[in-house]
Formats: structure tokens, sequence, C-alpha cells
């Protein structure tokens, strides 16, 4: 069975600083796989060594995107497909599901996609809803466990939502949205990643995929872009003790109407 | 297309919270648009439906097919389709919930629309709808306008936006949709309460522990007793789940859960980036910790230096005499 896995880029943390033409700066920022793709990439490992066939590593960026995709073929993916063209740069969520819904369209054997929950940078958790419509195919998100996976059949996981946990079934192929808890990824070995070094994946651009302009351009645009308002100074809450402080700290939390 | 479309949500017999406060901000908006308000209840929802009137709407559809009993994408993608069909909303609004997620998504796909996640403000601007949402862990806040002859899907982030007040005297009628041949292609065969499940979301009153704390029988001795003394839910940082201490459940941050309640006591949390990134917005942050240079101090509302294992349990005493608990 072919399993592709969506992996997103993005800094390991959120310090970013925003330019004056309102793009992103993550200058200085480790790049890392978004930490919710990675447990996409180890689910996506664990079913191909129990199936067989491939289970590729895909993902939208420029060339420097490539030390990720390796980092995937070090984990255990058999393949890597990086979608790269100067039209991808800006990119909303949607637009970006239908790059990757072409590049699946054009690989055509694929069973099931698994991607994460949601990217740590953007958050909004829209990309695997939307790539599932754009392909037609079932969705099934916030995945904590895969029960059942059968090449050629079904699908059948749990959804760990808020309050309850679903059971849900559906034939292939599908797309799956996964959560931290479903698995712990592995770490490379040094020899798998010596191996991968020098990998180039396939690179595919829009030309490639069929995508026209219309396709890739952003529902709304960009009127404003800041960082979040300072917070009110606070006050530290002095005392000779520990008892004296809490008595203070609580007549602060009862001022302010918070308990 | 100038209409504003909310999509409900019931807890138990009464319209959610993040409904009303839905009705409040469409009423406004339908109102900025020259449009009318109205609301979709879906499923077991449609049982609250005829209160959306009350709350502003001027019209309310229900979908109530056997199909639709249980959340699935497609059954409730046909059946916003349906009343996107009944009343052509330049904006559709719903909650942040993970099915309203799913839901939201695949429903702004389908309609070609301009979709936002986690909104937390929302305008009329010239006529064109204008959003706001936060990324990057809350560190970057970022305003969308949206071209007019598109709708938009916005799923709004819980607390965002007052909920309306009833009026009594005020009714919306109710128009049942026919939703035809609906098959969802997925099948929900069990619904399961989460054991010890936590709606930390929801908590209007959070307490967090960290490695501060030294262990785990610490952050049980004193981090749940507190919170329950307050009413209030508890959360955990990254590293102590990492560790194993707490489930994920409870994790606040960047890979936990965001929260913005009125009142977040960090105890014996550090502050690192991704943590903050996860409670930033709550309206009072107090921080608990030995060293006064950690940065959780830069964000709180009211820091107190001090050891957290000798704080926490005067803390929950004296809670307890005040309040009489």
């Amino acid at each position: 069975m072919h399993i592709v896995v969506c992996l997103k880029q993005v800094p390991r943390d959120n310090s970013v600083k925003i330019r004056p033409d309102l793009t992103i700066d993550a200058e200085g920022i480790e790049k890392i796989i978004n930490l919710f793709d990675e447990y996409a990439l180890e689910e996506g490992i664990r079913w191909n060594e129990q199936h067989g066939g491939k289970v590729t590593a895909l993902s939208i960026g420029t060339s420097e995107w490539v030390e990720q995709l390796r980092r995937a073929l070090a984990m255990g993916a058999t393949d890597a497909l990086l979608l790269s063209d100067p039209a991808f740069a800006q990119l909303d969520t949607i637009a970006a599901a239908r790059v990757a819904a072409a590049a699946i369209r054009k690989l055509g054997d694929v069973d099931l996609v698994i991607t994460g929950r949601n990217s740590t940078d953007d958050e909004s958790g829209a990309f695997a809803p939307a790539l599932a419509r754009l392909l037609g195919w079932p969705q099934l998100t916030y995945v904590g466990k895969v029960l059942e996976l059968q090449p050629g059949g079904t699908v059948k996981v749990e959804r760990h939502l808020e309050s309850v946990i679903e059971t849900v079934a559906c034939r292939l192929p599908a797309v799956m949205s996964v959560i931290k808890d479903i698995n712990e990824p592995r770490y490379p070995s040094l020899l798998k990643i010596k191996r991968v070094a020098k990998v180039e994946p396939p690179v595919w651009t829009a030309a490639d995929l069929g995508l026209s302009t219309a396709d890739l351009t952003p529902a709304a645009q960009l009127a404003e872009r800041v960082p979040p308002p300072p917070r009110p100074k606070g006050e530290m809450i002095d005392g000779p003790d520990a008892a004296a402080k809490v008595r203070k700290l609580v007549d602060k939390l009862l001022e302010y109407q918070v308990i | 297309m100038s209409n504003v479309l909310v999509i409900l949500e019931a807890v138990g017999d009464d319209l959610a919270a993040i409904s009303r406060e839905l009705l409040g901000k469409g009423r406004q908006l339908a109102d900025a648009l020259g449009g009318s308000l109205a609301a979709l209840a879906i499923g077991p929802t449609t049982a609250v439906a005829a209160r959306a009137g009350q709350f502003g709407a001027d019209q309310v559809y229900t979908a109530n097919a056997p199909a639709l009993a249980q959340y699935t994408t497609d059954g409730y993608v046909a059946a916003a389709m349906a009343a996107v069909q009944a009343c052509n909303p330049a904006l559709i609004l719903a909650g942040t919930s993970f099915q309203m997620r799913d839901f939201g998504a695949a429903l702004a796909t389908d309609l070609n629309a301009g979709l936002v996640v986690d909104a937390t403000d929302l305008q009329v601007v010239d006529g064109a709808i204008r959003a706001t949402r936060p990324s990057h862990g809350g560190n970057v806040i970022n305003t969308y306008r949206f071209a007019a002859g598109k709708p938009v899907v916005a799923l709004v982030r819980k607390q965002s936006f007052p909920e309306a007040a009833a009026q009594p005297d005020r009714s919306a009628p109710v128009t049942e949709l026919a939703v035809a041949n609906l098959t969802p292609r997925t099948e929900v065969q069990a619904v399961a309460p989460k054991a010890g499940a936590v709606n930390l979301t929801d908590a209007a009153i959070i307490v967090t522990g960290g490695r501060g704390l030294g262990n785990k029988d610490n952050y049980y001795r004193l981090i749940p007793p507190l919170a329950e003394a307050l009413g209030g839910a508890y959360g955990a940082s990254r590293a102590i789940v990492d560790d194993g201490w707490v489930p994920y459940e409870h994790q606040v941050g960047q890979t936990g859960k965001t929260v913005s309640p009125k009142l977040y006591i960090a105890a014996g949390v550090s502050g690192a980036i991704q943590h903050l990134a996860g409670m930033r917005t709550s309206r009072t942050i107090v921080a608990i910790n030995k060293d006064p240079e950690a940065p959780i101090f830069r964000i709180a509302t009211l820091g107190v230096v001090g050891d957290v294992n000798e704080i926490l349990p005067l803390l929950t005493a004296e809670i307890k005499a005040r309040l009489n608990r």
C-alpha cells in the first residue's frame, strides 16, 4: 500500500518577528519537522513496516526543506517528494492543500494520507480537512489510535476529541490527521542519516502539477500583522513570610473578582 | 449576499455559550452588512433550535435526518450546504471545537470560501469582512481582509465576544431543511466518554503545575486540591507531561492546549515560550516560582516568589477559608 505523509517545516519555537512587508521573519530559529507531523510520519512508517509498499514523505517548500525530507527518509520513509515553486511562497492553508492534492493525484496510487493535527506555527488544523475534500476522500481527524488498516479495504480509528473518544471507520483511500498521543516517534540512527545525506528528492513545480495562479491565490489579503499588545505591568506580592504573601494574594484575587 | 449564518451547538438542553456569543456578534455583523441573521441546528441540536430567536436570530433552520444523529463531516457539510442554499450567507460562524474545525475547513473548501480559524475579532469595514486571528503561539496577530463576493467561514475562539442576552419576547420562524440522499462515508461505531477527561479550554480557572514541584507526588498532593478549591481544572507543563507525571490531556502550551481562562495560576512553571503560547491571553495570570528571574513573571499579573511546596498548601487553605469551601 502507498501511504503519503505530509510534513511541514516550522520554526522550533514561535519567537518570530514581523518584517516591514508583513512577512514572518523566523531567521535564526532552528527549523524542524512540525511536531505533530513527526507523529504522522512514525505512524506511516509503522504501517508500512507491517503492510509493505511505499511511504512517501511529502512537503511544500524551498530547497531548504530537503533537510527535513532527508530526516524523514532516515526515520524510515521509503520515498520523498518536494513540491517547490516560487509561486508557492505565500500559500494559505486551502491553497497549500490544493498543491498537495494535485501531487497526490499525480502519484496516482495513494491509499492513505497522514498528517499532523495542525502545524505549530499557523495552528489552524484546516489542512487535512481541506485536502480530503479536494481529493474527494473521507477524512478522519484528531486520530489518537489506528485500530485497523486493511490495504484496499477499510481503516478504523479512534478520534480523540475534547471529552469523548469516537470509534470511526471508512473505506480507503482516506485522509487522516493525528495527535501527539498516537505513538512515540523514533530517532533516526546516525548510520541512516549518513546513508540519506546525499539523496536529492524529486521536485515538482506548479507547472508539473497543472496548477494555475487562481489555484494558488489566497482567499484573503493580510490587512495588518502586529505583535500582541503588551500585558499590563504585573505586581509582585511581598510579605514577611509565605503566609502573609498568600493572604495578600487572595485579597488581590478577590479584589479582581476572579475567584 | 449579506446574511450571516450561525452553526448552533448545544450543551444538554441549552444553547452552548459559544452559540450565544456567535448570535450576539452575528447580529451586529448582519446589521453592518445590511442582511439578516440565520441559525442552523443540526441533528440533536434541533432540540434547542427555537431558542436562537431569543438571542437574535431572524430565521432558524433545522436539519434532522437519521444520518445526522452523530457528527460526521459529510453529514454536517451536507446540512450546512442546504442552509447556505436557503439563505446565501456572506459569513458563516461556528466555534473552534475539534468537530467544528473538522467541519468548518471542509465546508470552506467545498464552498471555495474564505476560511479563518481561531478568529478573535470580526468586523465589517467598507462592506468587506475582516477577521483577526493569532498565530505563532499568540506572538503574531493577523488581520485578514476578505474580498466581497465569496462567502467566509469563520471559526471563532471561545470567549472572544460577549454572550447575547435573551430577549424573551423575541422569536424566529423555524424551518426544517431537507437533506436528501445522505450517506456519510465515515461510520461512527462508538462514542465513549474519555476517562478523566478535562475540558481545559472551557475552564474559567486553571491551576497548572511544572517541574518546580519536584516530583509527581507533590503535583497530585498540591495542584488538583487547589484547582478543586477554586472550582477549576488542573493543567501541566510539557516538561512534566513528557516525564510521565501527568497525562497529555492536561498539557498547556504550543503542543498541548491553548487556554484563555479568567484566572490562570502557574505554580513551579518557569514559562518557556512554548508554554506562554498556550496561556498568554488568560485574563489574570498568577505566577508562583522560587526563581525571581523566571520568564513567567514577565507576563504575570500577580507574582509570588517562593517555594511552591510551601505556598500552595497555605493558598488552598486560605482560599477554602475565605470562600467558605
